[in-house]
């Protein structure tokens, strides 16, 4: 080691040089790239070729324990035995995720870290309209025979065309929940439950968009007080937003001061609302992912009186899927884990409570006896449903332009009041 | 006032060695604020064409906002860790073994990243949390998290800021200031006059170092105040990581805004804190001139 001796004046200049480099890709990083057309495959066999001995990185909402243990544990195994290597990068925010596609491709990089995402509608959207999917791909999937071509959950996500730009992982439905101990009576409906709110001051309450679930919990009040969700065009402009959003933020913002800290403020996110209802400051949650209550039931996360507390309106329902970056580097392994992820076995498997309880996209009447039985014979939740009874009268998510504008009207009044 | 050449020479060669890092730190510096302000006036959109635009400046009236919940919450936090930093390492130089131990302990808490110490001080301070639960749920417990003074984020970035200020303090003005304040002690100065007349001027120059840093690393802070205070209104921090991270792709030049926003207010901020501690060095230099 030369640490102690004094530097020559070259090795000085030498110094220099790699700051000069670091600079001058920093600043050519800045000019942007072009990002080279993908790779094609010409049927799934070519793509299970390609895909031997590839590494995919899938990122994924990191905060579900479970989703990480079923992922960890059930389905990197199946993927090995393709001779796949999963390696799953936990998130705070998918929307982490499509920065970090967006940056590498700003950056011009075509080996992109990222090669599969677990997305949600508006990333989704927001991903296509930056043209970082990579689409038309989903056809391929021999697994996509198990699915219903005719669902509407799976051919649209928040109103965007899914055009074979993503594979369906699971089913969701918007969910409320109460404390059987505290609430001797649960509201039936949405109308119902505001009223509750209003006689029972500061037993209720929502995490602030732009949070995911509070997001959801302010379209589910536009849609309920336009008088349901046949009244909203699905499609945003400008037009419907000003007849339909100024209904909704005014019955929140009179609701306000009936909620938890007379609503001058709200939880950040659905897990400080589960904390809260945990510490039985409220008496009534939501949640998009009802599958997860019965662990949180099970952990202690949630106590034991949760119960979960029907809408006679039905509640808002969606699709959640896996989708490739265009420039990820290990295209044909994120194709066949996607694949991997739609078959019978894997998703009878994670709709198991026990495992994941995340609900099946594929088409049960539709499967062979065998496949069939798998999902007949799964267990039941002492605290959820079944997703029959949950999506019961459901409606589909309204287009993605309603999320940011309705949120940022919320910021604007109810936030500040 | 001239300079002897030696001592310019010395200078020069100061100035050559710090050069390679502080070209780096340029570099790199400069170019992240250069793509900022490109991407905050439309050029370098992520998707679509580049077009200038100040549309992501226009809402002049929240970003000042947001500025004013930033400055409030550098202001009170720093003035909160210089008080608390000061007595610490007042104590730690004067009080001996049971000092030593005071200053041993606050310098434990600098490892401990701010979005653990958030978590911490959450858990205890909620309306549920551990303290409120030790004194049993009382009706008048006071809402600190998420309450419209900041009262949480204010007491984790002094709790944590004040163990550093201590610790720039104690490195400062160090172990003789013990033996000065001995003899002031002989000389029959009370406790409270060793503290304000000993120790306080020779810690000025520290203090006011320290607070710059502190000043400026609360105002750009971003863990304590997103965990620990309300959802509105948002400090610049806070706003620029949300309109980053937004799924609205079109509001990143405002986070950018946001971002250039908080560099310019630390900016003059460390200008005039450059000034004044200079301004104060030479009279302290002065002073001890008249002295000696």
């Amino acid at each position: 080691m030369t640490r102690h001796r004094p530097r020559t004046r070259t090795q000085k200049h030498l110094m220099i040089l790699p700051s000069l480099a670091a600079g001058a890709l920093l600043l050519s990083a800045c000019a942007g790239g072009s990002v080279a057309a993908p790779e094609e495959f010409t049927d799934f066999d070519a793509v299970l070729d390609a895909a031997q001995g590839q590494t995919v990185d899938l990122w994924m909402y990191g905060g579900d324990e479970q989703g990480n243990t079923y992922v960890d544990e059930e389905l990197a195994p199946a993927a090995e035995e393709l001779g796949i290597t999963l390696r799953r990068v936990p998130v705070t925010d998918t929307a982490d995720a499509l920065n970090r596609v967006l940056n590498e491709r700003q950056a011009g990089r075509e080996d992109g870290s990222v090669d599969l995402v677990w997305v949600n509608g508006p990333t989704f959207s927001t991903g296509r309209q930056a043209e970082a999917w990579r689409c038309g791909w989903t056809e391929m999937l021999p697994n996509m025979e198990h699915t219903d071509p005719a669902d509407p959950l799976l051919s649209d996500d928040f109103g965007t065309p899914v055009n074979g730009c993503e594979a369906p992982w699971h089913k969701a439905q918007f969910t409320y929940f109460y404390d059987s101990e505290a609430v001797a009576e649960p509201p039936e409906s949405l109308p119902e439950l505001i009223d509750w709110a209003e006689a029972n001051p500061g037993r209720f309450t929502y995490p602030g968009p732009p949070d995911f679930t509070g997001s959801v919990f302010l379209r589910e009040v536009m849609i309920s007080q336009a008088g349901g969700a046949g009244e909203i065009p699905l499609e945003f402009s400008a037009e419907s937003f000003a007849e339909h959003s100024p209904a909704a933020i005014e019955t929140l913002e009179e609701l306000a001061p009936s909620l938890w800290r007379e609503g001058a403020t709200y939880p950040r996110d659905e897990q400080a609302l589960n904390e809260l209802f945990n510490d039985r400051q409220i008496d009534i949650g939501m949640t998009y992912g009802p599958a997860r209550l019965t662990e949180l039931v099970d952990s202690g996360a949630l106590p034991a009186s949760t119960r979960v507390m029907p809408m006679e309106e039905g509640t808002v329902g969606n699709a959640s899927f896996l989708a490739i970056p265009v420039n990820a580097q290990d295209t044909a392994g994120a194709m066949a884990v996607a694949n991997l992820a739609l078959s019978p076995a894997q998703q009878a498997l994670k709709a198991d409570p026990e495992v994941w309880g995340q609900f099946t996209v594929l088409d049960v009447e539709g499967l062979d006896s065998a496949d069939r039985s798998r999902f007949e014979e799964l267990p039941s939740s002492p605290v959820v449903p079944s997703y029959q009874e949950l999506s019961r009268n459901a409606h589909a998510e309204l287009g993605f332009d309603w999320v940011p504008a309705l949120d940022e009207a919320w910021r604007e009044s109810v936030a500040r009041r | 006032m001239s300079v002897p050449s030696g001592q310019r020479s010395a200078s020069r060669r100061a100035l050559l060695t710090a050069a390679p890092a502080v070209l780096l730190v340029v570099l790199v510096i400069g170019a992240a604020l250069l793509t900022a302000l490109l991407q905050s006036l439309g050029f370098l959109p992520v998707f679509g064409e580049a077009r200038f635009s100040t549309e992501a400046w226009a809402d002049g009236a929240s970003l000042l906002e947001s500025a004013g919940v930033s400055l409030y919450l550098a202001t009170a936090s720093t003035a909160l860790a210089l008080v608390v930093g000061f007595l610490v390492a007042a104590y730690a130089l004067t009080a001996g073994r049971g000092g030593r131990l005071v200053a041993a302990l606050s310098a434990a808490t600098i490892p401990i990243p701010h979005l653990v110490a958030s978590g911490a001080i959450g858990l205890l301070l909620a309306d549920a949390g551990f303290l409120a639960r030790v004194l049993g749920m009382p009706e008048g417990f006071p809402q600190l998290v998420g309450d419209s003074w900041w009262a949480a984020v204010i007491l984790e970035f002094a709790w944590k800021e004040s163990a550093f200020v201590a610790l720039v303090v104690l490195g400062g003005i160090g172990r003789p200031v013990a033996e000065l304040t001995e003899t002031a002690a002989t000389l029959g100065a009370s406790a409270r006059q060793r503290m304000l007349h000993v120790i306080l001027p020779l810690a000025r120059v520290p203090l006011g170092v320290a607070g710059l840093v502190v000043f400026v690393y609360t105002l750009g802070s971003y863990e304590a105040p997103w965990l620990l205070g309300p959802v509105a209104p948002e400090p610049l921090s806070v706003r620029a990581v949300r309109l980053f991270g937004s799924v609205d792709l079109s509001s990143r030049p405002e986070a950018m805004a946001t971002a250039l926003t908080s560099v310019a207010v630390a900016l003059a901020v460390i200008g005039l804190g450059l000034l004044l501690t200079r301004r104060s060095r030479r009279r302290s230099r002065a002073q001890s001139g008249v002295s000696s």
